[in-house]
């Protein structure tokens, strides 16, 4: 392939060399580091950190409070019905034989997001659905622009495996990074986020990760 | 010996003890990447006093030189300390922002900028001090205005991260629901960035005098400065040396909270969410007959709602094993037994075992939640494997309460288990047995008899 390149002179180059700088200074002392691309999957400590921006890191919580602390960062209104067996019989059979365990649905335009749990699922199942479903709205995979190229994971990373992210449409989210353009690597990271936020809002202040925020020295 | 070398001696030695001090205290009680750090900028502190003190530097770009070399370590300890505090050296301090920085966005933006800023300013300092030198190091000596400006390039940015620093360590000292130790070793990094700050501002106050004041006069503010900033720095090396001696052990451990969620809370979701699929799909049809009677049956005994809730979940768990269908396939005896054995490894650990629970509803703060030890399952999974794994039990029970027996009634009475495995009775457990045969045919006497009541009224209704 052959390409003519044109003729640049000192400003031209300089003003080259400042837009090709100006990102990684930008990435250096910017809060948002992450941007679409490719990253590792979720650790406990950065979701402390997410709890930290929701006000919860170090707090008791349940389902709900974090539901809440999410709602009011996103803006958006959450509603959760765990829909008891005997009013629809036929959602738990359905979502059953579909091999889930509950719904999300979301409306940009009314921002509203409500997650469907059968009332029959056992607690602690339930409780991590509801994270679960909660986990898809704080990455932001709601947002997701439809793509059709294939994601792709890179190999070991210095922090491990990273996998391609999707770019997302305008609007809030959470998570610092973009979410997986793989929707099984999406599920496994609300999955973690659901395990991390179960635990998190068990040991309160007790989580390591919670203390780890006041000892950073 | 001149004033230089003298006030060189005297800070080199307060850099020399402050050294031998942080070694044998502060590494040896908590050894942290900064505190290493803090080491080598005494180490180096020191050996820059004490090559002032030995040899006579009167040329006086040496002076400005020696005069950033001093000031160098200051500004890398702030810079470090605002990086750390904004999570900016995953690899060399922790791997999380300070709370309140992770909360504001600006303030972590402007923790990040330190490094970048300081060492700017530091680099302006030299240009301006080789450009235009000045007497740096002879402390008492008047000094012309470019000394002024030099010093000011530095130390006002110093002291504006340092303070801000000082700022982060209080927010989050005053944090609510913090343990007392974290309290206090964020109040010792704050009280210690503070000393820095006022060194700095000393400092700069130290150069105006310097500058502006006449001879008279200006050698007892210099005396008296001088004292002032000993006295801090004196100071800020002991409240550093405290807050990195705190030493704070959390409760849980990190790397035993990773495999909890990885090993049990995986399991167990997978266990419960598979069962539960199997018998909303209607997988194990046998159990609906089955769990109708043991409920009545526990109800015609008084059994309490958790021992009820139990017998429930044995008996689901038994259906589910025991079905062929390939819904039922994950739910195995083996499963169960790997997992009972997970929920027992944390009962182990009481302190774990009492912290780790959830709601039982969703919004139910109001009643108690369950735990490892109170959730149904805990229990039925023993009783299901006793029920059922007769050739490999692992968690042979001793005694075995009514809720037990009625579940085992009842899954002989529906064919999900050989009712022979009942033939043997333990001795011990006979009046349990029999009170449980006896409130499983009422149960199912009762049953009938509303079934007939129902029929018999639909008839009525639709002749």
């Amino acid at each position: 392939m052959r390409a003519d390149a044109p003729m640049r002179g000192f400003a031209t180059a300089l003003q080259g060399g400042m837009g090709t700088l100006w990102p990684h200074l930008r990435d250096a002392i910017g809060a948002r580091s992450r941007v679409h691309g490719s990253r590792p999957l979720l650790t406990a400590t950065e979701f402390q950190e997410e709890l930290a921006i929701l006000g919860l890191s170090g707090r008791k919580f349940v389902p709900s409070d974090y539901a809440d602390a999410l709602s009011d960062y996103l803006g958006i209104s959450i509603n959760i019905h765990v829909i008891p067996d005997d009013w629809y019989p036929e959602l738990s059979r359905r979502l059953a034989i579909s091999g889930r365990l509950g719904e999300l649905r979301y409306s940009e335009q009314l921002t509203l997001a409500a997650i469907f749990v059968p009332g029959s699922l056992p607690p602690l199942v339930s409780t991590l659905t509801i994270l679960h479903e909660l986990g898809h709205l704080a990455a932001g995979d709601v947002m997701i622009v439809p793509s059709e190229e294939p994601g792709v994971s890179h190999g070991p990373h210095a922090e491990g495996v990273t996998h391609t992210t999707s770019p997302v449409r305008q609007g809030k989210k959470l998570a610092r990074g973009s979410p997986f353009a793989e929707e099984t690597l999406r599920e496994r990271e609300a999955n973690m986020r659901a395990s991390y936020a179960l635990f998190a809002g068990c040991l309160g202040s007790d989580s390591p990760y919670a203390d780890a925020m006041f000892s950073v020295l | 010996m001149s004033a230089v070398q003298h006030q060189a001696l005297v800070l080199g030695a307060i850099s020399s003890v402050a050294f031998v001090f942080f070694t044998y205290f502060a590494l040896s009680s908590r050894r942290t990447t900064f505190s290493v750090f803090a080491a080598c900028n005494l180490l180096f502190v020191t050996m820059v006093f004490g090559t002032v003190a030995t040899f006579d530097l009167s040329s006086e770009r040496t002076e400005v030189v020696v005069a950033i070399m001093t000031e160098l370590p200051v500004v890398l300890i702030v810079a470090w300390v605002c990086l750390a505090l904004a999570r900016r050296l995953p690899y060399l301090s922790g791997t999380l922002p300070v709370e309140p920085a992770a909360r504001r966005t600006r303030l972590r933006t402007l923790l990040r900028s330190a490094p970048y800023f300081l060492l700017f300013f530091v680099g302006v300092a030299s240009v301006a001090g080789f450009v235009f030198p000045s007497p740096a190091i002879r402390v008492y000596a008047p000094a012309p205005i470019e000394f002024f400006v030099m010093k000011g390039l530095i130390m006002v940015p110093e002291g504006f991260y340092a303070s801000l620093a000082a700022l982060v360590f209080l927010m989050a000292g005053r944090s609510s629901g913090l343990k007392r130790r974290l309290y206090f070793k964020n109040l010792a990094f704050s009280l210690g960035m503070t000393f820095i700050a006022l060194i700095a501002l000393e400092s700069t106050v130290f150069a105006g005098v310097r500058v502006w004041v006449a001879d008279q006069n200006r050698l007892i503010i210099l005396k008296t400065l001088n004292t002032f900033e000993t006295c801090l720095a004196i100071s800020c090396i002991i409240v550093f040396a405290v807050g990195l001696s705190l030493r704070y052990t959390p409760a849980v451990a990190g790397p035993l909270l990773q495999r909890l969620q990885t090993g049990w809370l995986h399991a167990q979701e997978q266990f419960e969410s598979q069962e539960w699929r199997a018998v909303s799909a209607g997988a194990a049809q046998r159990l609906r007959d089955a769990s109708g009677a043991v409920e009545m049956a526990c109800r015609v005994r008084n059994v309490s709602q958790s021992d009820m809730e139990k017998a429930l979940a044995t008996i689901r768990l038994v259906a589910v094993m025991r079905d062929p269908s390939s819904e039922t396939q994950h739910i195995t005896p083996e499963a169960a037994r790997k997992l009972y054995e997970l929920q027992e490894e944390i009962l182990g650990d009481d302190v774990l075992a009492s912290k780790i629970s959830w709601a039982a509803g969703l919004r139910s703060r109001a009643s108690e939640p369950q735990t490892v030890k109170s959730a149904p399952l805990h229990d039925a999974l023993r009783a299901a494997l006793d029920l059922i794994d007769d050739n490999a039990n692992v968690v042979p029970m001793e005694t075995r309460p009514l809720w037990y027996w009625i579940a085992a009634v009842s899954a002989a009475d529906a064919r999900i288990i050989d009712p022979s495995v009942l033939a043997s009775v333990p001795p011990g457990d006979y009046d349990e047995y029999r009170t449980a045969v006896d409130a499983y045919g009422a149960a199912r006497t009762s049953m009938q008899t509303l079934e007939n009541d129902r029929e018999r009224r639909s008839q009525h209704d639709n002749p």
